[in-house]
């Protein structure tokens, strides 16, 4: 094994003493394969067989570990490059300078608060986020850090979100943490008030009615 | 390294979700056409196959290429696959271009596919999402759409542009792809409509993630495509007439989360502090600017220059920025540029008279072969025979620009053709 500091440790073996399988994990049942049946057009001679497939994965934090505990804990946890001083959320390991030559970062508690830098509003997204459209999503930047975050933008009418606008973290209840992204969301800065109705206000609320009214129809 | 290289021939399948057609006969398919084309092609000319497939979860089948070289007959000769998200079919292009240009082969081909069809579009979409950082940004709900119409709402405000400007490039693709008949919007919804599709449509159409509304977002579809890359030597000999020369390739890339963009250190070297911010596609104006090098072509002049061009649209913003991105107009212009309706095809350099993604269709793998290719039917003079009418055919196009697009712009490649 080469010795160099900007290496990271790979335990030979780890043994996750607190082990809390059962309240996530649930019943999720793996079956792999499963052939569940088939349509036949004889008249244009097509057959399609209808193939399910279900997997239980699991995703190894290793060196990010100490942001998916913070996340369990309420603390937002960034790395900071030693070196040149670059601050990141979501955390680096290594600096992004070449200057720096991978330097290791540094882990570093972050304020739970930044403001907006782009954001949109969703009205249509992937299988598992459905049921919450129209949500916003907002790359923000949070405490200084030299990138920008997204995750959803709560706590507030769609088409009254904003660029530049203060936001904090606001964090999931405890016990319906799962150690991801997912444990917080962004939510106006105390003392926010957004800005009067206006055309283009107008224009996204519009846009959103369908999308709710959408929503209620679905299972 | 003067040794030159050339698409000499290629096709594309009909685009379409659902479709009936395995991969193996897809890719069968285009080289029975493309030896319509080329009679002197043979399957024995093909000293490297490099095979353009984006997502295995489409197909539950890794190693897909074996299935469809096995099918080919073509068990002995060399043979890899190339994934590199939405740009899969430039990167594979770029492979072949590099393997010819080295002078290792004298004819490689370049055959993609995608079979996205395979799910439902919601699934789909979330496959296609997989592609993104999912630590972070899949898992907060976000899917490219959703990635896109962010940058796309912040380029928005900072050009000074409207729904309605992004709009003109949906319905540009779109009333093209009508007169392509292996696009999707032709052999599909553009049935319901039977005329052109207007501004009001798409600004009617259900919200995506503003300010992008369904109409301004590509199609998922199944579908294939094959180019065949040589050197100049086998080209003059075997399709003469029938050939044209890739005079510039580039490929660059950019951050997979589009929030790393602020001050990107490499960038920032590159063009300065802050950019690409969220706003522009940085891997785009790279691999163009080292495309227009290779070419000769001065950036400024660009606009000029290129006759027409195949650019992945997959979101009518993103076509609108990537004009920008490929120096044809900048910060201050752009606004009238877009609105003289300039890359129309009575405009100086008709963009996506094919269809394009929003008009063709978007099956990953087989999208930047089948740009490829549509702009090698411009440059030999084949549109009108492989179009509808002669509508969407440049008369006299010499040069031609081809882009693939991959991530939020996180791997874009861009190609300079030109008639030899
Ligand atoms: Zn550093």
């Amino acid at each position: 094994m080469v010795d160099d500091k900007r290496m990271h440790k790979i335990p030979d073996e780890v043994e996750y003493t607190d082990k809390h399988s059962d309240d996530f994990r649930g019943d999720v049942r793996e079956h792999g394969f499963q052939f569940v049946g088939y349509d036949w057009a004889p008249e244009e001679e097509q057959f399609k067989i209808y193939l399910h497939y279900d997997q239980l994965y699991y995703w190894k934090l290793a060196e990010l570990s100490k942001m998916g505990k913070g996340f369990l804990d309420g603390e937002l946890w960034g790395t900071k490059c030693p070196k040149c001083g670059d601050k990141f959320f979501p955390p680096r390991v290594n600096c992004w300078n070449l200057d720096c030559n991978l330097e290791k970062t540094e882990w570093i508690k972050l304020k739970p608060e930044g403001h907006v830098h782009t954001f949109t509003i969703a009205g249509w997204s992937g299988k598992s986020s459905l049921k919450r459209l129209p949500f916003v999503l907002a790359y923000v930047v949070i405490d200084g850090c030299q990138t920008a975050v997204a995750n959803e933008l709560r706590g507030i009418d769609p088409w009254d979100a904003e660029f530049g606008m203060p936001v904090k973290v606001v964090w999931a209840d405890p016990k319906d943490r799962r150690g991801t992204i997912t444990d917080f969301w962004f939510e106006p800065a105390d003392g926010w008030k957004p800005s009067p109705m206006n055309p283009e206000k107008e224009r996204i609320k519009e846009l959103c009615q369908p999308v709710y009214e959408w929503v209620k129809t679905l299972k | 390294m003067s040794r030159k290289v050339c698409i000499a021939g290629g096709a594309t399948t009909p685009f379409g979700y659902p479709m009936h057609l395995t991969p193996e006969a897809m890719i069968a398919n285009c080289i029975v056409e493309t030896q319509q084309d080329i009679p002197d092609f043979h399957l024995r000319d093909l000293d490297l196959m490099i095979y353009s497939h984006f997502s295995v979860h489409f197909g539950k089948q890794l190693c897909p290429e074996w299935v469809v070289h096995d099918h080919l007959g073509l068990v002995g000769v060399p043979h890899f696959r190339v994934e590199n998200g939405g740009n899969t079919g430039g990167s594979a292009l770029y492979a072949a271009f590099l393997a010819v240009k080295s002078g290792l082969f004298d004819v490689v081909g370049v055959a993609g596919w995608e079979t996205m069809d395979n799910v439902t579009q919601s699934q789909g979409s979330e496959f296609i999402a997989l592609a993104s950082d999912t630590r972070y940004e899949a898992l907060a709900g976000g899917i490219y759409p959703i990635y896109y119409a962010a940058m796309a709402y912040k380029f928005m405000k900072e050009h000074n542009l409207t729904e309605e400007d992004f709009a003109l490039a949906a319905i540009k693709n779109r009333n093209y792809a009508a007169d392509n008949p292996k696009s999707q919007w032709y052999r599909g919804e553009y049935k319901k409509y039977n005329r052109d599709l207007t501004i009001d449509d798409v600004m009617q159409s259900r919200l995506i993630s503003y300010p992008l509304k369904r109409y301004d977002c590509c199609l998922m579809s199944r579908g294939g495509s094959f180019a065949l890359v040589t050197s100049e030597e086998w080209a003059k000999k075997h399709a003469d007439g029938k050939y044209v020369l890739i005079d510039g390739a580039g490929l660059s890339s950019c951050t997979i989360r589009a929030g790393d963009r602020l001050s990107f250190p490499g960038w920032t070297e590159r063009y300065g502090k802050g950019y690409p911010d969220m706003t522009e596609f940085a891997a785009c104006r790279h691999s163009g600017e080292v495309a227009y090098d290779m070419a000769g072509i001065e950036y400024k002049k660009a606009v000029k220059e290129v006759d027409v061009a195949e650019i992945h649209d997959a979101f009518s913003s993103s076509e609108t920025q990537i004009y920008k991105a490929l120096h044809w107009c900048d910060k201050d212009n752009i606004r009238e540029f877009v609105r003289e309706r300039r890359t129309f095809m009575d405009g100086d350099v008709p963009v996506n008279p094919g269809g394009g993604l929003m008009g063709f269709g978007h099956p990953v793998g087989a999208t930047g072969i089948m740009s490829a290719i549509e702009v090698y039917y411009q440059l030999t003079d084949m549109i009108p025979k492989k179009h509808r009418s002669s509508k969407t055919y440049v008369r006299d196009a010499q040069t031609g620009l081809v882009n693939s697009h991959a991530g939020t712009g996180t791997s874009i490649s861009n190609f300079i053709l030109r008639r030899p």
